[in-house]
């Protein structure tokens, strides 16, 4: 107190000090946690997926944080509005949703939002949709045959075990990219394995991708996407926090509320839906837009299309910057993550590559 | 000593208790979701618009329940932020232009017994508002349109009893919010002899909470932002419970009470009290 009185100008280190301690705690906090030591014994990628694919849990549940930050303009229209998750969200922001898992055919997702929140929840065949914005359930059951996945007889040149799959696909993917391993990531106070592939084409806008793997139940707990040369990922889906203890069968059960909106849609209308869905995708296949192909190879590969130009397309790309070459003219929208380039004569091409290599494409 | 700091607490809750704009605001507080209630009631068969309106006024004619979370909606952006801003211009500032600071702080306390005093009385302002604003609209939704199961955000059905739980705790999460505000708005007090000048700082503040809160290209700004966790009140109307969903929230109030309590003391233990 007598320093306080003699010298009142000192006062003010105590807020000061408050204020210190409170916004570099938060960030302290986040420096731990990143710079933890590896306390997981070493372990091959081979292992590890060998490991991921015969992991069995009977049940979790945690919180599902999914983060963006791709260094998108904000594009007009893409906003939706309170109460609902809005699809700005998923590419510049953060979504969270609360998962429960109890078995193969015991399942619910909610994504949350202000105050309000879609829910996705399997029970046996039945399958609910919740909105509470719009006060609307949707009610299917599933075929009872195809719901249950049963592993089907393999043709002989499949791997038959994970660890030949495994091994398989680190052949496979060797060409094009780095599989390495480490024990040292934290995901929901969790020890992980990070499973870190590295582009080898060093055009790509993908500096890497990180596979977090729960160290005890080698399930999947989050991935990291990282483009080049950036310290804070570009797209992060993780674990908030975790449990595997089963969640009670409580969360499974959906009776809509009264007042609620519900639509049925039966087994058949589903089978239906699916085939029709088939026979459309079929379809488009085979009238696939002339010009519509992959150039390239691996993470570099640029993905080519006409569509058709009309007046919602162009109200969003109006506000995107022009640009122009030898190879003609037209709209582009860049971020860390991707490029997409639209010209005026209609193509549009996508790819994890810099602009300059979509011109590249462009002009061939 | 003690017991002089209780008489002093007692005296300084039952003055803003007897002021007559405080009974006039909390009366404001407790009239709008009444008028949110007979205005739906008026407008009754609007079932065919079930997603019409702001939060939760979709479900009001469903069950009277809803009309207190819709009145602690409507009121959560401006008319509980006035209030506690009204409380918090008068502690100190108040005093002080009507020239009755100094007599207080001949009250044998120390002026760090008197902010906390002064402090106490903005905390119960902060968790009786809430709880007025859902009283009301709990009686009033509850003659107009009557009770029954509760549906949550998850679309599943809780009890009314369990529900009146949940208006509770939401009514506490809110008091803390508010007593943040208040810790912000007592350090203004300090700042000032103008109460009026006081009180529409804090409510500029609010707003401007609100406004930054809303612009994307501020991501960045938002989680230090006094308000942006307020709406997350909605938590608490989840099954099960996501009290995790809480924790930013509140942990943002406690920072903001932890930096601005001392910050009123370092303005106002060292000054000059003239008037």
């Amino acid at each position: 107190m007598s320093v306080f009185t003699s010298r009142p100008a000192l006062r003010w280190l105590v807020p000061a000090a408050a204020a210190v301690v409170v916004v570099g705690g938060g960030a302290a906090a986040g420096t731990i946690a990143a710079s933890a030591d590896p306390t997981l014994p070493d372990i091959t990628a081979a292992q590890l997926l060998t490991d991921v694919q015969n992991a069995k849990v009977d049940g979790m549940s945690g919180t599902v944080v999914q983060t963006a930050d791709l260094g998108l303009p904000a594009l007009p229209g893409l906003s939706g509005g309170e109460g609902g998750a809005d699809l700005m969200n998923l590419v510049a922001g953060s979504n969270t949703a609360r998962v429960w898992y109890a078995g193969e055919d015991k399942a619910r997702v909610a994504l949350q939002s202000t105050l309000g929140e879609t829910d996705v929840i399997r029970n046996g065949q039945d399958v609910w949709i919740w909105r509470s914005a719009q006060n609307e359930a949707g009610h299917f059951a599933l075929p009872a045959d195809k719901g249950s996945r049963t592993p089907e007889a393999l043709p002989s040149g499949v791997p038959s075990t994970p660890a030949d799959a495994a091994d398989a696909a680190l052949k496979a993917v060797d060409a094009t990219t780095a599989v390495t391993t480490t024990g040292a990531a934290k995901v929901a106070g969790r020890d992980a394995y990070e499973l870190v592939l590295t582009p080898r084409d060093t055009a790509s806008l993908v500096g890497q991708v990180r596979l977090a793997i729960d160290g005890e139940k080698k399930v999947p707990l989050g991935v990291d996407v990282y483009a080049k040369g950036a310290d804070d990922p570009a797209v992060r889906i993780a674990f908030q926090q975790v449990s595997f203890d089963v969640p009670d069968a409580e969360q499974f059960t959906f009776n809509p509320p009264p007042g609620a909106k519900v639509t049925e849609s039966g087994a058949k209308d589903v089978e239906k839906a699916a085939e029709e869905h088939e026979k459309a995708a079929e379809q488009a296949a085979k009238e696939a837009p002339e010009g519509s192909k992959v150039v390239g190879q691996g993470w570099t590969s640029v993905f080519v299309a006409k569509v058709p130009v009309n007046d919602q397309v162009t109200a969003v790309t109006e506000t995107l910057p022009k640009v122009s070459g030898t190879w003609g003219s037209g709209r582009l929208l860049s971020s860390a993550l991707f490029s997409a380039l639209l010209t005026d004569d209609g193509r549009v091409l996508v790819g994890a590559v810099a602009p300059e290599k979509l011109y590249e494409v462009a002009g061939k | 000593m003690s017991d002089l700091s209780v008489r002093f607490l007692r005296s300084e809750l039952g003055l803003i208790a007897r002021r007559r704009r405080n009974q006039a605001g909390l009366a404001a507080l407790a009239a709008v979701p009444i008028i949110v209630a007979v205005a739906m009631r008026l407008a009754a068969p609007s079932s065919s618009s079930p997603s019409g309106g702001p939060d939760f006024f979709s479900q009001i004619t469903g069950n009277g329940f809803f009309v207190a979370l819709a009145g602690l909606g409507v009121e959560l952006t401006l008319f509980l932020p006035i209030a506690i801003a009204m409380l918090a211009g008068d502690a100190v500032a108040g005093e002080a232009q009507q020239g009755t600071l100094r007599y207080l702080l001949t009250v044998p306390v120390g002026r760090i017994r008197l902010l906390a005093v002064k402090y106490a009385g903005i905390l119960f302002g902060a968790f009786l508002a809430p709880l007025v604003v859902a009283a009301s609209g709990l009686i009033s939704g509850l003659i107009l349109f009557g009770g029954g199961a509760i549906t949550t955000l998850s679309g599943s059905q809780i009890g009314f009893g369990s529900g009146l739980l949940r208006l509770l705790a939401i009514c506490l999460y809110l008091g803390a919010c508010l007593a943040a505000l208040g810790a912000v708005g007592l350090f203004v007090s300090t700042l000032t002899e103008q109460p009026l000048g006081a009180t529409v700082a804090l409510a500029m503040l609010t707003v401007a909470s609100f406004v930054l809160g809303q612009i994307p290209q501020l991501d960045w700004l938002h989680p230090y932002l006094l308000t942006q966790h307020w709406r997350d009140f909605g938590e608490l109307l989840r099954d099960p419970v996501s009290l995790d969903g809480l924790g930013p929230g509140l942990l943002t109030a406690g920072a903001y009470i932890v930096i601005f309590l001392p910050a009123a003391w370092a303005r106002f233990a060292g000054r000059d009290v003239t008037s």
